[in-house]
C-alpha cells in the first residue's frame, strides 16, 4: 500500500497536465463553437461527395 | 416555394449538390425577405480598399480575410450550407463560420474574386451579411464564455479526481483503513478541492456578496454557504485528523451547478444578436455629388448640405430636404406601415425608411447621430435600462432557505451543545452539508434549458434572460397590426363595379396595368391574370397608371388623378380600405378597395389568449380606420391608433406601473423600444434585426400561433420549476431530521445529493418531450 505515496501524487501531474492542455484548447479557441463541430464530422463525410465533381461547383461562376 | 427567394436557394441548394442541408438542418432558417436591390450594386462599395480595410485583414502570402456578421443564420447546417457553398469557389481560400457569433470569416484571394461577390453569394443563399466590427460588448460575451468554460473544465477533472479519493475513503469508512492511508487521501483530497473552491466557486462567492451589498438575498448565497463552510469544516477536519470530510460532495455540487448555468446560457447566447443596431439597417454606399459627377462614397463621409442621390428601391441613408423629384417612401421604420407616403420637393425624408417609386435629388440635413433613426436608437437603449427586472422565483426561494437552514443548523448545534459537546459541531455541519442546495439551486436552469431547447425545436429562439418565467406570469398580451397580426401585404378586399363591366374583367385590366408598377399596392394584384394588349402603360409618380388597349385609355390610380382624366368618378366607398379608383376618359369603370391580409392564425391566438384570461391590446402606428376595424374582427377590445415608437413604451410603461406584466408581440424597426421594454416580447418571422435584438423570444418560422404555444411552454416550465423546488426542499426536509439527529454519514449525504439533482434533472427533461 505504501506504493500510494508514489502513485497518487503522479495521478495529480497527470491531472495537472490534462487541466493545462483544457485550458490551452479553450484559450485557442477550439471551444468556441460547441454545435458546428458536432456537424463536422457528418459533414467531411459528404464532402467526399462533394470533391467527384469540383468542376460543377467552378463552372458556378457568373 | 413561398417566393423568389426561396426558389434561389433551393435552386442553389439543388445545383451544388448541398441537398443534404434538408436532412441536416435542425430548425428552418428564416424566410429570405424578397431582395430589394439588384444582388451586387448595394455591395460594391466593398471592394473599395479603404472601405474593406475596417473587416479584412492582409495576409503573408497576399490572400485577404474578411470578417462578415450575418444575419438570419439559426443551426448548425446553416453554417454547413455557406461554408459548403462558398469553399468551391474559385478564389476562395477558406470560409468558416462561427455559429455563436453569427461571424464568417473567409479567405480569399483578391485578384481572383472580388468581396462584393461573396456577399452577394452570401446573400443569394438567403443570409443577410454585413461588415463584422470588432466591439466591446461581443469581445465581453465571448470572453465570459471561455472563463466558464474553464471554470466548468477544472471543475470537471477535480470531481473526477478527488470523487476517485472518496471511493476509498467511503469504503474506509465502511470496512476499515488504516490512519496514515486515510490521512494521506485527505490532504490530497483537500489539495484539490481548494484549488476548484479557489478556481471554479469563487463565482458563486463574488455574486453572493455582491447582491448581499447591496441588501439582496439571492440563490448564489446558499450555494456560497454550503460550499464554503463544507470545504471549511472539511479542512479542518483533515488538519486536525478528527471528523469527517465532504471534499466529493464540494466539487461535485460545483460542477452540476456550473454545468447547468452553463448550459442554460449556452442555449440563449447561442442567438444573441445585440450587436445589431438601427445604424446597421443603413446602406454603407450613397450616390453623393462630388465636384459636379455623381460618385459612390461611404456614408459616413457624407456631411450636412452635400446633394445626394436617392434611388428608387433603396433605403435611405441619411435625413434629407428633397431638391427635386417626386416619389413615395415606406416609413415602417417609424410607424409600422407598409404603404408609403407622397414626398415632393421640399419634404423632408428619413434614414432608414424605404424610397419607393421615384429617383429624388436631396440635400443631406445631418449626420447619422442627429437623424431620426438615431433617436429610435435611443429609445432602444433607454427602454433596456428601464425594463422592469421580475423578481425571480429561485431567488425569491433562497431567501426563506437561507432563513430556514441557518436556524435549523443553529439550533441542532444547541440541543447537541446540551447532549454531547463535543458532537455538537460536526452534527451541526453534517446538517449543513445535508441541506446543501443542489437540487434547489439547478432545479431553474434545467427547466429553463429543457423548455427552451424544445422551444428551439418548434422555430422559437428563446433569447431573453429570465424570459420564459416573464411569461409564464404575463397578464397583458400586447399586438402590434401590419406584418404581426396581418401579413404585411396587400390583397383585394371589395370591388364596387360602377359600370356593367364584370368583376373578373375590371380585375384583368387591372392587374396588366399594375405590373408596371413597383409601388406595393402592385403586389395585391400579382396573383391576377392581366388582360392581353396593354401598351404604352405609363407609371405617374404618387398618381397612378396609365395605359390604353385596343384603342381605349385607362386610368388606375388616386381619385384626383382619375378625376382630372374622367369628371364623372363618383366619390370613394366610405368603408376604410385603401380605395384604388379605376376609368376610361368617359366612363368610370370600379373602385377597387385594398386591405392588408390578416394572418389566418391571427383570430385563434387572440381567442386562445383571452380564454387564458390574458388582457388582449393592439397598439399601432396606423392612425387609419383600420386598427379599430381589424380589432372588432378578431375580437381584441383595447386599440390604440397612431402611436410613435415612443408612446407605445409609455403605454406599456404605464401598464407596468399599475403592476401589469406585459408581453408584447411585433415586428418592425418601430417596435424595438416597446420590445425592450415588454416583460417579455417577441419578434415575429420577418421581423427586423433590431426588432430580433431587443425581443426575448424570436419566432423564425410563420406562423404567429407560437406566441400561445410558447406561453403555454412557459407556464408548463413554471410549474416543473415549482415541482422541482417542492421536490428538493421536501428532500432537505426529510433529511434535515436525520442529520440532525447524526444518522447520514459522507457518502450517503453524497449519494443523497446526487440522486435528487439527478432526479430534478429528469423531470426537468419532460419539458422537453411532451410538445405542449
Amino acid at each position: 500500500m505504501d506504493s500510494l505515496y508514489l502513485l497518487i501524487p503522479v495521478a495529480l501531474v497527470f491531472v495537472a497536465v490534462g487541466i493545462k492542455l483544457l485550458l490551452w484548447a479553450i484559450d485557442n479557441g477550439q471551444y468556441d463553437d460547441l454545435d458546428k463541430e458536432a456537424w463536422r464530422i457528418i459533414a467531411e463525410e459528404q464532402k467526399h461527395d462533394a470533391k467527384h465533381q469540383p468542376e460543377e461547383g467552378k463552372r458556378q461562376q457568373p | 416555394m413561398c417566393c423568389p427567394g426561396c426558389r434561389a436557394v433551393a435552386g442553389m441548394i439543388a445545383a451544388n449538390g448541398l441537398e443534404s442541408f434538408y436532412q441536416q438542418r435542425t430548425a428552418y432558417s428564416e424566410r429570405p425577405a424578397a431582395a430589394e436591390f439588384s444582388l451586387n450594386d448595394q455591395y460594391l462599395i466593398y471592394d473599395d480598399e479603404d472601405m474593406a480595410e475596417r473587416f479584412c485583414q492582409r495576409e503573408t502570402d497576399g490572400t485577404v480575410t474578411a470578417r462578415l456578421l450575418l444575419g438570419g443564420i439559426t443551426c448548425a447546417a446553416c453554417t454547413w450550407l455557406i461554408e459548403n457553398s462558398l469553399a468551391p469557389v474559385t478564389g476562395v481560400g477558406s470560409a468558416l463560420v462561427n455559429l455563436q457569433q453569427s461571424r464568417l470569416d473567409v479567405r480569399f484571394d483578391p485578384a481572383t474574386i472580388k468581396l462584393s461577390e461573396i456577399f452577394s453569394r452570401v446573400e443569394s443563399l438567403g443570409y443577410r451579411p454585413r461588415p463584422f466590427h470588432a466591439s466591446t460588448q461581443r469581445d465581453q460575451m465571448s470572453a465570459d464564455y471561455r472563463r466558464d468554460l474553464r471554470r466548468l473544465g477544472v471543475a470537471g477533472f477535480g470531481m473526477m479526481q478527488v470523487g476517485m479519493f472518496a471511493v476509498a475513503l467511503h469504503a474506509g469508512d465502511i470496512q476499515g483503513i488504516q490512519e496514515q492511508y486515510q490521512g494521506l487521501l485527505r490532504w490530497f483530497s483537500l489539495l484539490v478541492s481548494s484549488f476548484v473552491v479557489y478556481y471554479s466557486a469563487s463565482t458563486f462567492f463574488t455574486t453572493a456578496w455582491r447582491h448581499l451589498r447591496q441588501g439582496a438575498l439571492v440563490m448564489d448565497l446558499p450555494v456560497a454557504l454550503a460550499i464554503g463552510l463544507a470545504w471549511l469544516a472539511s479542512a479542518w477536519a483533515t488538519i486536525t485528523n478528527s471528523g469527517q470530510v465532504y471534499f466529493d460532495s464540494v466539487v461535485m455540487f460545483t460542477f452540476f451547478l456550473l454545468l447547468g448555468r452553463f448550459m442554460e446560457a449556452r442555449v440563449r447566447q447561442k442567438h444573441s444578436l445585440t450587436w445589431f443596431d438601427a445604424e446597421s439597417a443603413l446602406p454603407d454606399a450613397v450616390s453623393c455629388e462630388r465636384d459636379g459627377s455623381w460618385v459612390t462614397v461611404p456614408r459616413t463621409q457624407v456631411g450636412a448640405g452635400e446633394r445626394v442621390l436617392l434611388r428608387p428601391g433603396e433605403t435611405i441613408a441619411v435625413d434629407a430636404e428633397i431638391l427635386s423629384g417626386d416619389s413615395a417612401v415606406r416609413e415602417d421604420t417609424f410607424n409600422g406601415e407598409h404603404l408609403p407616403r407622397a414626398v415632393t420637393t421640399g419634404d423632408t425624408v428619413y434614414a432608414g425608411t424605404v424610397n419607393v417609386e421615384g429617383a429624388l435629388e436631396a440635400r443631406v440635413l445631418g449626420s447619422y447621430l442627429e437623424s431620426r433613426l438615431a433617436a429610435l436608437q435611443q429609445s432602444v437603449e433607454v427602454a433596456q435600462t428601464e425594463k422592469p427586472r421580475l423578481a425571480r422565483l429561485a431567488d425569491r426561494v433562497a431567501s426563506w432557505f437561507v432563513a430556514g437552514v441557518l436556524l435549523v443548523t443553529s439550533a441542532t448545534a444547541l440541543a447537541w451543545l446540551q447532549i454531547d459537546s463535543s458532537q455538537a459541531l460536526w452534527v451541526a455541519l453534517s446538517v449543513l452539508v445535508i441541506s446543501c442546495p443542489c437540487a434547489l439551486a439547478l432545479a431553474t436552469p434545467a427547466a429553463l434549458t429543457a423548455a427552451a431547447s424544445s422551444l428551439r425545436g418548434s422555430g422559437v429562439i428563446v433569447r431573453g434572460e429570465n424570459a420564459l418565467e416573464a411569461l409564464s406570469r404575463t397578464t397583458h398580451l400586447l399586438f402590434d397590426k401590419t406584418g404581426t397580426l396581418t401579413e404585411g401585404q396587400l390583397e383585394v378586399a371589395r370591388v364596387e363595379l360602377l359600370s356593367d363591366v364584370e368583376r373578373e374583367q375590371v380585375l384583368a385590366i387591372a392587374a396588366s396595368l399594375q405590373r408596371w408598377s413597383n409601388h406595393p399596392i402592385s403586389q395585391a394584384f400579382q396573383g391576377i391574370e392581366g388582360a392581353p394588349g396593354f401598351e404604352q402603360v405609363n407609371y405617374h409618380v404618387g398618381q397612378g397608371l396609365s395605359g390604353r388597349q385596343g384603342g381605349i385609355a385607362y386610368r388606375m390610380g388616386s381619385e384626383a388623378f382619375c378625376r382630372a382624366f374622367c369628371p364623372a368618378l363618383s366619390p370613394a366607398p366610405e368603408a376604410p380600405l385603401y380605395w384604388v379608383a379605376l376609368c376610361t376618359a368617359d366612363r368610370q369603370l370600379a373602385w377597387i378597395g385594398l386591405s392588408d391580409k390578416v394572418r389566418d392564425e391571427a383570430a385563434e391566438v387572440i381567442r386562445t389568449a383571452k380564454q387564458a384570461e390574458l388582457e388582449v391590446g393592439l397598439l399601432t402606428g396606423d392612425s387609419s380606420a383600420q386598427g379599430p376595424l381589424l380589432a372588432a374582427q378578431l375580437g381584441i377590445d383595447r386599440v390604440d391608433i397612431g402611436l410613435e415608437p415612443q408612446q407605445k413604451m409609455q403605454h406599456v410603461q404605464a401598464l407596468q406601473a399599475d403592476g401589469a406584466v406585459v408581453g408584447m408581440v411585433g415586428d418592425g424597426l418601430n417596435d424595438a423600444p416597446v420590445l425592450s421594454l415588454a416583460d417579455a416580447s417577441f419578434a415575429v418571422a420577418g421581423a427586423t434585426d433590431l426588432a430580433r435584438t431587443q425581443a426575448d423570444f424570436v419566432i423564425v418560422g410563420g406562423d404567429l400561433s407560437a406566441v400561445t404555444s410558447t406561453w403555454r411552454k412557459a407556464r408548463a416550465c413554471r410549474r416543473i420549476i415549482l415541482q422541482n423546488f417542492g421536490w428538493a426542499l421536501g428532500y432537505n426536509l426529510s433529511a434535515i431530521p436525520l442529520a440532525a439527529m447524526g444518522y447520514v454519514p459522507p457518502w450517503a449525504a453524497a449519494i443523497g445529493m446526487s440522486l435528487s439533482s439527478l432526479l430534478v434533472v429528469a423531470n426537468s427533461l419532460r419539458l422537453n418531450r411532451d410538445s405542449g
